[in-house]
């Protein structure tokens, strides 16, 4: 694995590890999510370099946008939960019972 | 000068390190916002500086900003720290993971790497390049992403309407 890669591969890995395990708060999962679009746009003009093209570094610029989207709408969920329940803990989100 | 990129590109995958097992959530900002700053600086190493700048401003200090006070917002009052049993597990266990990942993939270190200077006939360097290409060949994606955009606002409006119209409501 070439240097560029290091970098980027196992921060993605350990961003989705964190997605996945269980958490006491719910923006600990959010604060994983943005980790994963992190390495991703930086991984993004590694790949730009190493192939000498330049349209990588458009699907950058696409990518901060709609995780701005996706940033905001997991935000108002967290403010929508410490609305009804005064905290954002994960066990209060607990409709479905199985 | 190779050593102080490969620092950057160790102190990114610590910083997702930090972000994966956080003990709470103010650590997890710390992590995040550390991974920002390296991330910059790992970019400007390659050349790519518009990227770069674009994640500083963009990021780090429109959508990190927000959520360091929405943190303040849902976070405890007595937050355990980095010396505890339970959070020194995860770091040792994720850390692990890594490790046996990269050595049953090969770990094979190259330094040297090509960068983004403009060859040829070309006078504009790659990532400028790239990023003007969304408004001439992009502009379909540009226009959906504006698009999206509008519409995550009334997204959020919707989601925090009370009194039994939005999300999570138990009324």
């Amino acid at each position: 694995m070439s240097l560029s890669h290091l970098s980027f591969y196992p921060a993605f890995t350990l961003s989705n590890l964190g997605l996945a395990f269980h958490r006491t708060h719910l923006i600990s999962t959010l604060l994983c999510l943005e980790s994963i679009m992190l390495s991703i746009y930086i991984a993004l003009p590694i790949w730009s370099v190493e192939n000498q093209t330049s349209s990588p570094t458009l699907i950058t610029i696409l990518i901060v946008a709609f995780s701005a989207c996706e940033a905001g709408t997991g935000l108002t969920t967290l403010v929508a939960s410490t609305g009804t329940h005064g905290s954002d803990h994960l066990h209060n989100l607990n409709l479905l019972q199985c | 000068m190779a050593y102080f990129v490969l620092f950057l590109g160790i102190g990114f995958v610590l910083a997702a390190l930090a972000v994966a097992s956080n003990p709470s959530p103010y650590y997890g900002v710390v992590g995040l916002v550390f991974g920002s700053i390296v991330g910059c600086g790992w970019l400007v190493s390659l050349g790519a500086s518009f990227v770069s700048l674009v994640l500083f401003m963009v990021y780090l200090g429109g959508m990190l900003v927000v959520f360091v006070y929405s943190v303040s917002l849902a976070a405890d009052p007595f937050p355990q720290a980095w010396g505890d049993r339970h959070v020194m597990g995860y770091v040792v266990g994720l850390g692990l993971v890594v490790g046996l990942g990269l050595a049953l993939g090969g770990l094979e270190i190259k330094f040297g790497v090509e960068t983004i200077d403009s060859v040829g006939l070309f006078f504009v360097r790659l990532d400028f390049s790239g990023v003007a290409m969304l408004y001439s060949c992009g502009v379909g994606m540009f226009l959906v992403a504006g698009w999206g955009l509008l519409l995550t606002l009334f997204v959020v409006l919707e989601l925090v309407r009370g009194l039994s119209r939005g999300a999570i409501r138990a009324v």
